[in-house]
């Protein structure tokens, strides 16, 4: 009964062999770090030597943490944000650039939007310091209308606000293209149907072009949310001490606390909190949606 | 182009201004602070440091590239990233599409179990194995080199299926013919498989030659020694750290924003280079598993 299988195993194994190297990398560089993070959350924090198990101590510890607990406050705060506006704006630009009846003018628009999703949040980040600058185009922007020159990066209550906008500068140009290409793909013929019963171009936007974006409104939403909890790159880039209280988000503080204090026990029990959060989100996003449903 | 625009109904005039005046600041939003750091990367150190709108620099000069490449040592990163980048991206390539080419042979035994061995891998965020992954590495000595730069981030789940997707769409009677006339299997991959996916190839060197040009997160994770710092790493402390002195003189605005565009801007001709892959890596990110 074996006999056919391992026949076709004999001739397949050229292509086991193939897979070899990709099965090996998967299990050493990701399968085993999930799972030694998952047992490493249950031990002591020691980098070297022999860790005893201490039970629950460290999720017990982490969750009376204050810089973990305002570290929590500030990845929901920022995450929800982002991915409401990132949404908001995206929808928003790809429905304006569509009304512009002339391609190259919209693809130009197009590009400009998204150049900076290709750059890095290093890149990004100094765009803004130049920008935000206390001799920067901001405040030079708002001399105009007589405000007096405002210390953007320092000031604590536009450190949150900051952080946010530079996420939708960067972002918003990339989501309104998955917009715009689910703009054109929508059938010519339901716009001719419409003009024919004689619907306004309003009403072909609001009955037929938003109506059609649902399925890529639902898969935006549902990748933002994963992303919610895991902002790193941006904070790592931008926080200082006048603005760490308000923008240190949980990465930052696992990145911290793990990488560079070495208590790897209270890390790994972090980020084993910011997992379950991530699937909670993630699962409720895709109920809200109804994404499973189609 | 005529008859398109005859086709179309248009709004009102006057949402028509609105929806115009919103465009034109989108472009001012978007162009103007880039416009801004390449002109004060083209300004005197004097004038960079002083106030005022400067969207042309006069005189211009790039004083602060060569302050930022000769002073600073800003060539050195540049360089480690090009290779890091560039070695990371052919080996993610060339991985990706042996394991895509696997999960695309149908009567492989097994075919589902090792696909959904590597579907898994998606879910697993990176970020939140950060600890487990440093650990890993820091057993293998991995840590503090280029190596394990490179290593980490060979392969990914999202790379190998949309390789075999590329590959499920390529008829089997090419295969089949092929194996007739005797080609072997590497043969059959590498001038029937790989030369008739090219552009999917492109699609994912592309969007890895970015990730790795960009990627903060991993090199923090993995690099402590600044001497071996990537790019985006290097330019953050360039731009943010009080400390940061190339030896003792201060470091001018136009210096720093001659780095910003040089790491920027291998990205943007890269773009405009590759750009019709964009939008099928887009489409394809964004398709519903």
């Amino acid at each position: 009964m074996n006999k056919p299988l391992q026949r076709r195993l004999k001739k397949f194994r050229v292509f086991y062999l193939m897979f070899l190297p990709v099965a090996a990398y998967f299990l050493i560089f990701t399968y085993y770090p999930f799972f030694r993070g998952l047992v490493m959350s249950f031990q002591e924090n020691r980098l070297l030597g022999a860790r005893p198990f201490n039970g629950l101590e460290n999720y017990r510890f982490v969750i009376m943490e204050p810089n973990f607990l305002a570290s929590v406050k500030n990845s929901i705060i920022i995450g929800v944000w982002d991915m409401g506006l990132y949404f908001a704006f995206a929808l928003l630009l790809a429905l304006i650039l569509n009304e512009v009846a002339r391609r190259t003018i919209k693809q130009s628009i197009q590009t400009i939007a998204y150049l900076p999703y290709l750059f890095s949040w290093a890149v990004i980040g100094g765009v803004w310091a130049l920008i935000f600058d206390l001799q920067g185009l901001a405040n030079k922007a708002l001399s105009l209308f007589g405000v007096e020159p405002i210390f953007f990066l320092a000031a604590p209550s536009l450190a949150r606000p900051l952080i946010i906008a530079m996420g939708v500068w960067r972002s918003m140009g990339y989501f309104a293209l998955l917009f715009t290409v689910a703009i054109m793909a929508i059938d010519e013929q339901l716009f001719e149907a419409a003009r024919i019963d004689g619907a306004s171009r309003f009403n072909q936007i609001t009955r037929i072009i938003i109506p059609s974006l649902g399925p890529t409104m639902k898969t935006i939403i549902v990748l933002l949310s994963i992303g919610v909890l895991t902002h790193f790159d941006e904070i790592y880039v931008m926080v200082n001490p006048a603005n760490r209280r308000l923008i240190s988000t949980l990465m930052l503080y696992i990145y911290e606390t793990g990488i560079l204090n070495f208590k790897t026990g209270t890390a790994s029990a972090g980020a084993t909190l910011v997992m379950i959060g991530t699937v909670a989100i993630t699962a409720l996003m895709r109920t809200l949606t109804s994404y499973d449903e189609g | 182009m005529a008859r398109h625009l005859a086709k179309r109904d248009t709004l009102p005039l006057g949402v028509r201004i609105i929806n115009s005046l919103l465009l034109v600041l989108v472009v001012l939003l978007m162009g103007l602070p880039m416009l801004n750091v390449l002109a004060v990367s083209l300004s005197t150190q004097a004038k960079s440091d002083t106030p005022g709108l400067v969207l042309w620099p006069s005189p211009s000069t790039v004083q602060g590239y060569t302050f930022i490449w000769n002073h600073v040592r800003f060539g050195g990163p540049f360089f480690n990233t090009v290779y890091v980048s560039l070695v990371g991206t052919v080996l993610h390539v060339l991985m990706a599409s042996l394991a895509g080419y696997v999960l695309g042979e149908q009567r492989l035994p097994y075919r589902k179990a090792l696909t959904t061995f590597v579907l898994l891998t998606m879910t697993i965020p990176y970020e939140l194995t950060m600890i487990g992954i440093y650990a890993v590495n820091r057993d293998l000595r991995l840590t503090n080199t280029y190596a394990g730069l490179i290593i980490n981030g060979m392969i990914s789940g999202f790379s190998v299926l949309l390789m075999r997707n590329y590959f499920m769409a390529i008829p089997l009677s090419l295969a089949e013919s092929a194996r007739i006339d005797g080609a072997s299997e590497i043969r059959i991959f590498r001038s029937i498989y790989l030369r008739l996916s090219v552009s999917g190839l492109m699609t994912i060197g592309t969007l890895e030659l970015i990730r790795r040009w960009n990627n903060i997160t991993m090199t923090v994770t993995l690099i402590s020694d600044m001497k071996k710092w990537t790019l985006p790493v290097v330019l953050r402390y360039i731009l943010f750290d009080q400390t940061s002195t190339s030896g003792t003189s201060y470091i001018f605005a136009n210096a720093k924003m001659a780095a910003v565009v040089l790491t920027a801007l291998p990205l943007v001709i890269l773009y405009f280079f590759t750009q019709s892959f964009f939008s099928s890596g887009i489409m394809i990110g964004s398709i519903k598993e």
